[in-house]
C-alpha cells in the first residue's frame, strides 16, 4: 500500500493472488459470453474493478469467490445493458421437469462408468448443449460442478438465495440430460421411452424456447415465495 | 418405494451429489441411493455429467492474456494511488508549506495562519474524499449509465416499485416524485456485490413532446452505501433538505439522505431542479 512505485506492482501479492485465479475466471467468462474475445475483455474489467475495489475485499477471505462475483456483476451489467437479452437475471420459463421425464436408466448407455464422465459421442454434445443453457442456468451449473463452489458462495456470487440456486442447478442439469437424451436418441444410442400418461418426446427447442412472459413468471415466484 | 417418491427425491440428489445435504438428509439419501437402482442411477449419471462438464469448459487463458490482465491491474493500482493522492496540493504538500508558513508569519495574523492550516486541512480532506468517491462511484457510475441508456424496467407502476423495498431494504416510494409531477416509468433492481448491496432504480418523465425531461432515481440504503456523492457533489440546503448537487456527464445529479435511506437523481433538467426534486423526499413519504 505504502508508496507502491509502479513497477513495485509487479510483485503486487494481491494482484498474484488474482492472478491465480484467471484460467478459472477465464473458462467461466468464455462460458458466460459464448465468445473467447468477449471473455477477454470481460475477465479485464472484473479484475480491473477487482484492483479498485481491493480495500473492499477482507483479506483471509475467499477471494476466488470475491472475483468470481465481480465477474458475473460485470456480465450482468455489461450484458444486459447492450440488449444481449435479459436471460440473466430471467431465464425461460420451461420447466423441465414437466418438459419430458427421462429416467435415470434410459441414460445409462450415456455413461462411461470408467471415466466418470459421458461417452465421447454425447460428451461433444455437452459443449452445445451447455451453451445453450439460460445464462443464469448455465452459470449455476459451471460454478457448482467445474469450479465446485459451495451453494452458499454461488449464491452470493449470483446475488441470489440459495434456494434460487438449488433450482437453477436443478433445472439447469434437467435441461442438460434432455439435450443428451435428444441427441443420443437421434444418435440411436437410446431408445425413445414409453411411459404411460406421459407425452415422453416433445420436440427438444420446447424446452428452452419461448421465453417466458416476464410478468406472469414474476407473478408466480412471487406467489410462490 | 414408487418411482413418483424418486422423482420428488430428485432435486434432493443433485445437493447429495454436492455434498449440500444436512447430515440426517444424507444418511436418508444414502440408504435410499444404495438400495433404489433408479436414484443411483441418477447419481451416477449426474457425476458422469459433472466429469465431462469440468474436461468441456476447462480452458487455459490464452497466451499473453496473464501479462495483459496483470498490466492492466498495475495500471488501475498506479491510477488509484494517483487519486487518493491530494490532486491539487500534489507533491507540493510535504515540501512547499514549512517556506509559506515562514514567510506569512511576520506579516500575518492569526487569521493568516488560520487559512494555511484550512489549506493544508482541506488537502489531506481531499485525499480521503477521493478515496470516497471511489468507493461511491459506482453507484453513480450505475445511475448515469441507466439514465442516459434505460434499462427495461422490471416494474412498471407504483406497487412493485414498492415492493422493491424487500430487496433493497429500505422503503422505495414513488409518490415523492409523483407529487412533484413525475410520471413513473418503471423501475428496476440493481445489484452491487462488491458491497453486498442492491439499490432501486426507479425512472420518470416529466412533461411530453418537446418538453420532455427523464429522471432516475437510485434509491439505496444509506447506512450501507454512506458516502455516495461525497466527492463529486457540491452541499446544498434546501429548506429544511441538505442536498448535494453537480453535474456528471452532462446530467444534473442530486444526492440527499433521509431516515437512512439516500437517494441520487440524475435528470436531463438544469441541477437546480434537481436539487429542488432531490428535496421533495424531505417532504411527506408516502406509506
Amino acid at each position: 500500500m505504502l508508496s507502491a512505485a509502479p513497477d513495485a506492482s509487479k510483485h503486487d501479492p494481491f494482484a498474484d493472488e488474482a492472478l491465480s485465479h484467471l484460467d478459472a475466471m477465464y473458462g467461466v467468462a468464455c462460458k458466460l459470453t459464448r465468445n473467447p474475445t468477449e471473455a477477454e475483455d470481460l475477465v479485464q474489467d472484473a479484475f480491473v474493478k477487482a484492483m479498485r475495489a481491493r480495500d473492499q475485499f477482507n483479506t483471509g477471505t475467499n477471494l476466488k469467490a470475491w472475483l468470481f462475483r465481480i465477474l458475473t456483476n460485470t456480465f450482468i451489467n455489461k450484458y444486459r445493458r447492450g440488449g444481449l437479452e435479459r436471460s440473466v437475471l430471467e431465464g425461460p420459463d420451461a420447466d423441465p421437469l414437466a418438459d419430458g421425464w427421462v429416467s435415470a436408466s434410459t441414460m445409462r448407455q450415456l455413461r462411461e462408468p470408467e471415466t466418470l464422465a459421458l461417452m465421447p459421442l454425447v460428451e461433444g454434445e455437452i459443449q452445445r448443449a451447455l451453451d445453450a443453457l439460460p445464462a443464469e442456468f448455465r452459470l449455476a451449473v459451471v460454478l457448482c460442478d467445474v469450479e465446485e463452489f459451495s451453494y452458499e458462495e454461488i449464491a452470493q456470487i449470483m446475488g441470489c438465495p440459495i434456494g434460487t440456486v438449488m433450482s437453477r442447478l436443478h433445472r439447469g442439469r434437467k435441461l442438460l440430460q434432455r439435450a443428451l437424451y435428444n441427441h443420443a436418441l437421434a444418435l440411436g444410442i437410446v431408445k425413445g421411452e414409453e411411459r404411460p400418461g406421459e407425452v415422453a418426446q416433445r420436440p427438444a427447442a420446447q424446452a428452452s424456447a419461448a421465453p417466458a412472459r416476464l410478468a406472469d413468471y414474476r407473478a408466480r415466484k412471487r406467489g410462490a415465495a | 418405494m414408487t418411482t413418483h417418491d424418486c422423482r420428488d427425491r430428485i432435486t434432493l440428489l443433485g445437493s447429495y451429489l454436492d455434498g449440500e445435504l444436512g447430515a440426517a438428509k444424507l444418511i436418508e439419501l444414502d440408504e435410499h441411493v444404495l438400495n433404489c437402482e433408479t436414484c443411483c442411477e441418477e447419481v451416477q449419471l449426474l457425476r458422469a455429467m459433472r466429469g465431462s462438464l469440468k474436461r468441456v469448459v476447462r480452458s487455459a487463458a490464452p497466451s499473453g492474456f496473464r501479462d495483459r490482465i496483470g498490466n492492466a491491474m498495475a495500471a488501475e493500482r498506479a491510477r488509484v494511488d494517483a487519486l487518493a493522492a491530494p490532486p491539487a496540493f500534489g507533491p507540493a504538500v510535504p515540501v512547499a508549506p514549512l517556506p509559506t508558513w515562514r514567510t506569512l508569519v511576520p506579516l500575518a495574523t492569526a487569521a493568516a495562519i488560520a487559512l494555511v492550516w484550512a489549506a493544508a486541512t482541506r488537502g489531506n480532506q481531499t485525499a480521503t474524499e477521493a478515496r470516497a468517491s471511489l468507493a461511491g462511484d459506482d453507484l453513480l457510475a450505475e445511475l448515469l449509465s441507466e439514465q442516459s441508456e434505460p434499462l427495461p424496467s422490471e416494474a412498471h407502476n407504483a406497487k412493485d416499485v414498492r415492493g422493491f423495498e424487500r430487496y433493497v431494504g429500505v422503503p422505495v416510494s414513488p409518490g415523492n416524485f409523483e407529487r412533484a409531477g413525475a410520471h413513473l416509468v418503471g423501475g428496476r433492481i440493481l445489484s452491487f456485490p462488491m458491497r453486498a448491496q442492491r439499490a432501486a432504480m426507479v425512472h420518470y418523465v416529466f412533461g411530453s413532446g418537446a418538453d420532455e425531461r427523464h429522471l432516475s432515481v437510485l434509491v439505496y440504503d444509506a447506512e450501507k452505501i454512506p458516502e455516495v456523492g461525497r466527492a463529486n457533489l457540491a452541499p446544498r440546503a434546501i429548506g429544511t433538505a441538505e442536498v448535494r448537487v453537480g453535474r456528471e456527464k452532462g446530467y444534473s445529479v442530486a444526492a440527499t439522505q433521509r431516515a437512512g435511506v439516500g437517494y441520487l437523481i440524475a435528470s436531463d433538467m438544469d441541477p437546480e431542479a434537481s436539487a429542488e426534486l432531490a428535496a421533495s423526499v424531505y417532504n411527506d413519504r408516502e406509506r
